[in-house]
């Protein structure tokens, strides 16, 4: 499957990396665009947490599915910032 | 050729359908419950074929016509493949539910096939279920801007939405995504109390609170299963809840003791519901005035009765169908929207007499069958004199007029209506016809004229959301309608909104000087609310009712020696 990504914004990915190193207990430094969300330790339920914190502090509507849908943070955060952009 | 937007309530419980026409009118919704007279109809599809095809019917649908299925969930819980939270309900419970919500969002309008509406398997459109919970809510409400708020067991995520209603534009503001669900706590609860939520008896949790005494530490104890941050619900983490759930069920009812017992724990966790909502409210304060109040939740009439003028809002707007039946109703009126571009919520008059008619040629044929035994007699034109007087004999009369009410409550259409004045009557109901434990209470109705001078903190309540305090001096005149704290779920009826039962009290005050009635739904313990006329007739053979009015026809039993 190959589909468009919007390039992340910068303030997407900080504040991506900001909550998952908070979940996972470490070192934002560890944390890149690339970082596969499952090897850096985040549990499904603080994915949960984490996409209603996005749709709290960016004011756009995720679905239930949309981070399970992404391998890394990257990508999920390409992901919010075209819906930022449909906004 | 017409456009019909069909809603269909996909949660596996409760499924209901609804059909909305090319204007934006709800022309039909009814649980599916009633067509099939089994209580709650789990897993039972929503567009169950006889029932479509009776709804079809009913409202003018022809062949040809498009028919547009739309189904009250966005997602397939299940295929998120997350942990099932099992802190407080067994995980068994909400596997089996996602199962059925599965089945449900997977069939949705395949009947439509069947009857001939379709050639090839309808896909369907599909909307948040929080979002259908709002839209359906702000449908029944009479205002242009008002704070909506679902809070239930849970929706597509989390089990708290808010949403912002302006000019009639609904837009969502925050939603709550973690585990933490009032509507859980409170099925946890009603377990507790010796009661099974698959039932729906929730109810007898809210009706035994007020017979019981809530020990402010216990109160403590059992919110601490849930924190609300900025409104959104989570729950303790499972070593704090596990500790509590040790601390609490010690206290649980077992099957062998009385009832009662449970009405301390049950005052306890009403209490302990009541601090939590409270704190979402407060979330959500300053988009008051007005507060449009919907999801499961908002069945908690004893809450809904507190929240005007104590909370930041003033006034409380509940529909007559909150839990996922009157899903039905939203998901067809934003698939209207979404086909036709409309972005204000229409409003609907607020009736909730939504559902079939009694048929008219088995009435008929019924009128002739059961004239052995039995006075009929033809009430046209002063049917609600006759019934007010039968009432004034101490006569119990179930009543089937016009359309059906869509929502839990019946609202006088399928109603047993008693007098509320002799001390023993609700406990003759309960012997002769309802067979129900004797401490649940009975509803009174009332012109909504004449609530300040019956209630305190006086407020609409024409689908009996709010249960209120009696007057301390009135108490006494209606013993069968004022619950064991001095309350009652109240419904206000007026001439535009409930004509036919504002014409009753009004005629049952001329005839005793008291113009309150006594309400309650027209069924039997265990069943739901009747759906037809041979239902009607069926109770009237089978049970201790005196009389039943079905449209504008009196059977009434000989009268008692």
């Amino acid at each position: 499957m190959t589909r468009t990504l919007t390039p992340p914004a910068p303030e997407v990915v900080d504040f991506l990396t900001a909550g998952i190193a908070r979940f996972t207990k470490q070192d934002p430094a560890a944390i890149r665009p690339d970082s596969v969300l499952v090897d850096l330790g985040l549990q499904s339920i603080d994915a949960v947490l984490l996409s209603g914190e996005v749709e709290d502090h960016f004011r756009i509507e995720l679905d239930p599915a949309t981070i399970f849908s992404h391998e890394t943070v990257g990508s999920f955060a390409s992901d919010i910032t075209k819906r930022l952009g449909a906004r | 050729m017409t456009t019909w937007y069909l809603g269909l309530s996909t949660s596996g419980h409760d499924p209901a359908l609804a059909l909305v026409d090319e204007t934006g009118r709800v022309v039909f919704a009814e649980a599916t419950e009633r067509f099939l007279q089994d209580k709650r109809a789990w897993g039972v599809v929503p567009d169950h074929v006889p029932h479509l095809a009776a709804a079809l019917a009913a409202v003018g649908a022809a062949p040809g016509d498009r028919i547009v299925p739309v189904t009250s969930w966005a997602s397939v819980k299940a295929d998120l493949g997350l942990k099932v939270h099992d802190a407080l309900l067994p995980a068994s419970d909400t596997i089996w539910m996602q199962g059925l919500q599965a089945q449900m969002q997977q069939s949705a309008g395949a009947s439509l096939l069947r009857l001939g509406f379709a050639r090839e398997r309808p896909e369907p459109m599909r909307f948040d279920h929080h979002l259908c919970h709002a839209v359906a809510a702000c449908h029944f409400a009479p205002v242009a801007d008002a704070a909506c708020l679902v809070i239930d067991g849970e929706g597509d995520v989390g089990a708290v939405s808010h949403f912002r209603l302006t000019d009639r534009r609904l837009s969502r503001g925050w939603r709550s995504w973690g585990p933490g669900s009032l509507g859980t706590f409170y099925g946890w609860l009603t377990g507790l109390c010796g009661f099974d939520w698959r039932e729906g008896e929730e109810w007898k949790v809210m009706g035994l609170a007020a017979c019981g005494r809530a020990d402010p530490a216990l109160v403590e104890t059992l919110a601490g299963l849930l924190s609300a941050d900025r409104g959104r619900l989570r729950f303790a983490d499972d070593a704090a809840i596990a500790a509590i759930r040790a601390a609490v069920e010690p206290l649980a009812r077992g099957p062998a003791t009385p009832v009662t017992d449970a009405a301390d724990l049950a005052a306890a966790g009403q209490a302990a519901y009541a601090l939590l909502a409270d704190q979402v409210l407060e979330a959500i304060a300053e988009d008051g005035p007005a507060l449009i109040l919907s999801g499961g939740c908002a069945l908690n009439s004893s809450y809904n009765g507190t929240i005007a003028g104590r909370t930041g809002f003033d006034s409380v707007f509940v529909p007559p169908c909150p839990a996922d039946d009157g899903n039905a109703i939203g998901a067809a009126l934003l698939a209207w929207m979404a086909d036709t571009g409309a972005e204000r919520i229409p409003f609907g008059g607020g009736t909730p007499f939504l559902g079939s008619a009694p048929h008219t040629k088995t009435l008929e044929a019924a009128r002739r069958a059961a004239a052995s035994g039995h006075a009929v007699t033809d009430v046209a034109g002063r049917s609600a004199e006759a019934a007010a007087a039968l009432l004034a004999q101490g006569r119990i009369l179930g009543v089937m007029r016009g359309r059906a009410e869509f929502g839990p409550r019946a609202l006088g259409n399928r109603s047993i209506l008693a007098d509320p004045r002799p001390v023993g009557m609700k406990d003759a109901i309960n012997a002769r016809v309802k067979g129900r434990e004797p401490y649940r209470p009975f509803a009174p109705v009332l012109a909504e004229a004449d609530l300040a001078d019956w209630f305190d903190r006086p407020q609409p309540s024409p689908y009996m959301s709010m249960t209120l305090p009696w007057r301390a001096g009135v108490r006494d005149r209606v013993p069968a309608v004022v619950h064991d704290d001095g309350t009652g779920r109240v419904q206000t009826v007026g001439p535009d909104s409930a004509p036919w039962m504002a014409d009753l009290v009004a005629a049952f005050g001329r005839e005793t000087g008291v113009p309150v009635v006594l309400n309650t739904s027209f069924n039997i313990m265990g069943k739901p609310i009747l759906h037809s006329v041979e239902d009607a007739l069926g109770m009237l053979a089978t049970t201790g009712l005196d009389a039943v009015l079905i449209e504008d026809v009196l059977i009434e039993k000989p009268a008692h020696p």
